[in-house]
């Protein structure tokens, strides 16, 4: 019993890491009033960017910064879109969507079934003797240790800094911004791009270190669950960290039962994080959207 | 969505002359020849010649064969559409048309497997109608209830959906005779759509565009068409004024949910004749963009559902005479729809 606990936990830190990068882009643009639907066509393009630069240079780094690069290219167009030219900000994240679909099938078919080099896991000395900890949280690979800062640092960051509090002003009140001599749309298409480039991020881990391999659509709608889980974490960056790694025990727990012969339909299981994510909305009901940054609900209503 | 501190200038009719059509033709001309550019772009990059790949592929799309196809990628897509255009008058945005055009499809499946003789289709599109309605109505009793965005509830429901049409597709409902690939056993002949005499095209089209004439008839000359734009435009007015504002958004709702699984299940007895993965293409969401395309108005809505069921034709075309993925087509699609969203439309003064 406490080994299948170990390997549902591990699972859901193995598979919840892309969503949460995502996740994470998506409350940055959230928080400055922006909601990114593009954010699944970013992963994509950060997945094969990602997987293609490592098979390029040899070097997963590289495709990492590339991940991200991408990602972040494929949002800007969002940005434009939404913060210049006023255009709706659902329709045109869906079509950032298909543009993004579209590009990595394009240029990505050249990279379905080629080997590149990826992340491989690494044991943390001592931290990962750890009893259950230690198997759960630190057997993974590097990215995924990124991923253990990224979320505790954008909570700070958004709490204490000075970028962080223009971000949440652009947010909550962007003529305030305009009092004070700033650009809120400048700071909210910043922040539309930072978040497209984690996003990238987390599509690139996707492929070089949790999947290993590149094919069409392979993100599989982790971009859509990192835009409720936006909003299930009520725009809180730790939650963001807690709600992915629960989509990611429900990704891992039929494998996990089907290995000890208890045989699971999966699409059940599938179902789950948006069922609880659905039940945690209609129980919190309005107090979800009053905790969402003032402009945001605009977008909302 | 930038707030704008210097006042808008008010377009005077006495001062400055109404733009004519010629220069709105002339920006659909620049936003469409900028997107085709950006294409050809992506096809050199990609080792493909774009003048001949373009040519092939305007070349098939008005084939017969093409045309005929185009007709029966236009049904479903139209009847989503109006799923969008509906509830939006009412001020709802409803993303959910993939989950419910799927749920369309699962229930007038289901109804297929246990009915047969003349009364399953008329059965079969009557469950798909109310499938879709009951996926649409879980998102609106939500918001009208406990005041959850349906925005976020109708995209999360798509998932769920997907998940609903797999499970029954790897286990209950599966063909046993079936190849390897799950699917539910392929509907019997009198199931299916008859076909308009003479072609290769299913009856949905009729039932697809008489709904958007009704959707259209419905906006524009019935009381409860005004109360969903007073609800729309104004929902404390529409209250103030009496109106029953929950009634009206679930009604709208409803409707839209129907006509989105009324899509589903059209597909389904027209073109696929079982249920499998992949089985809705992102009809649900393609319609979504084809109703903000046509700023949900119902009859532009058709004229959009049928220009990028065309779009996704060529693609695949793009696969058979370039050998580019047919999802290469999305990029197209993409282009056209960002340059026509953001550089054609009237500027909104929000």
């Amino acid at each position: 019993m406490s080994d299948l606990v170990v390997d549902v936990l591990t699972g859901a830190v193995r598979g919840g890491t892309a969503i949460m990068f995502a996740a994470l882009g998506e409350t940055l643009a959230e928080r400055a009033g922006v909601v990114n639907l593009g954010t699944e066509g970013s992963m994509l393009v950060g997945a094969l960017a990602g997987y293609a630069i490592a098979a390029e240079t040899g070097s997963p780094w590289a495709g990492l910064a590339a991940g991200a690069v991408a990602g972040g290219l494929l949002a800007l167009v969002h940005a434009v879109m939404v913060v210049w030219r006023r255009s709706d900000q659902f329709a045109t994240g869906l079509t950032v969507m298909f543009l993004g679909l579209g590009l990595t099938s394009l240029f990505g078919a050249a990279y379905v079934g080629r080997a590149a080099p990826g992340f491989d896991p690494v044991a943390v000395p001592l931290l990962s003797d750890v009893p259950l900890l230690g198997e759960i949280l630190f057997q993974h690979d590097p990215v995924t240790y990124l991923s253990f800062l990224a979320a505790p640092l954008l909570w700070w960051w958004l709490r204490s800094t000075r970028g962080g509090l223009l971000l949440r002003t652009a947010g909550e009140r962007a003529d305030v911004l305009h009092v004070h001599g700033y650009r809120p749309g400048l700071i909210r298409g910043a922040a539309v791009v930072a978040g497209g480039a984690l996003a990238g991020i987390g599509g690139a881990q996707l492929a070089t270190a949790y999947a290993h391999a590149w094919f069409e659509g392979m993100t599989a709608g982790r971009g859509f669950i990192a835009v409720s889980l936006v909003i299930f974490a009520a725009w809180r960056p730790l939650w963001v960290m807690a709600g992915s790694y629960l989509f990611g025990a429900a990704l891992a727990l039929a494998p996990a039962l089907q290995a000890r012969g208890i045989s699971l339909n999966q699409f059940a299981l599938d179902a789950l994080p948006f069922l609880i994510t659905l039940a945690i909305l209609a129980i919190l009901g309005r107090r979800t959207l009053r905790a969402a940054p003032e402009e945001l609900r605009r977008v909302f209503t | 969505m930038t707030t704008q501190l210097t006042p808008t200038p008010v377009a005077s009719p006495l001062v400055s002359p109404k733009p004519g059509y010629l220069a709105a033709a002339g920006r659909w001309t620049g936003a469409l020849a900028g997107a085709i550019a950006i294409f050809s772009v992506l096809l050199i990059a990609k080792g493909a010649n774009p003048v001949t790949t373009l040519v092939d592929m305007v070349v098939s799309m008005t084939s017969g064969f093409s045309i005929e196809q185009i007709v029966m990628k236009a049904a479903p897509l139209v009847l989503a559409a109006m799923a969008v255009v509906l509830p939006a008058r009412a001020g709802l945005a409803n993303v959910g048309g993939e989950g419910q055009v799927i749920i369309g499809a699962v229930a007038g499946a289901g109804v297929g497997l246990v009915v047969s003789g003349p009364a399953a289709l008329p059965l079969m599109l009557v469950a798909g109608a109310l499938g879709g309605a009951l996926w649409a109505g879980l998102a609106v009793m939500l918001r009208v209830t406990v005041g959850v965005n349906e925005a976020v509830t109708t995209l999360l429901l798509n998932y769920v959906a997907l998940d609903v049409m797999l499970y029954l597709i790897y286990e209950p409902w599966k063909d046993a005779q079936g190849s390897g690939q799950p699917a539910t056993p392929p509907l019997s002949i009198e199931q299916r759509l008859p076909l308009l005499s003479g072609t290769a095209v299913h009856a949905g089209i009729i039932l697809a565009l008489l709904a958007a004439v009704a959707v259209w008839f419905t906006l524009r000359h019935t009381a409860f068409g005004f109360r969903l734009a007073v609800t729309g435009g104004n929902p404390e007015a529409a209250r103030r004024a009496g109106l029953r504002v929950g009634r009206l958004l679930l009604t709208a709702m409803l409707l839209g949910g129907a006509l989105a699984g009324l899509a589903g299940v059209i597909h389904l007895a027209g073109v696929e004749f079982k249920l499998r993965p992949g089985l809705t293409t992102n009809i649900g969401y393609i319609a979504f963009l084809a109703a903000w395309l046509a700023r949900h108005n119902p009859l532009p809505a058709v004229a959009a559902a049928f220009m990028l069921a065309a779009i996704t034709v060529g693609g695949d075309s793009l696969q058979l005479d370039s050998g580019l993925p047919a999802a290469t087509v999305n990029v197209l699609m993409a282009l056209i729809l960002l340059a026509v969203l953001g550089w054609t439309a009237k500027r909104s003064s929000s």
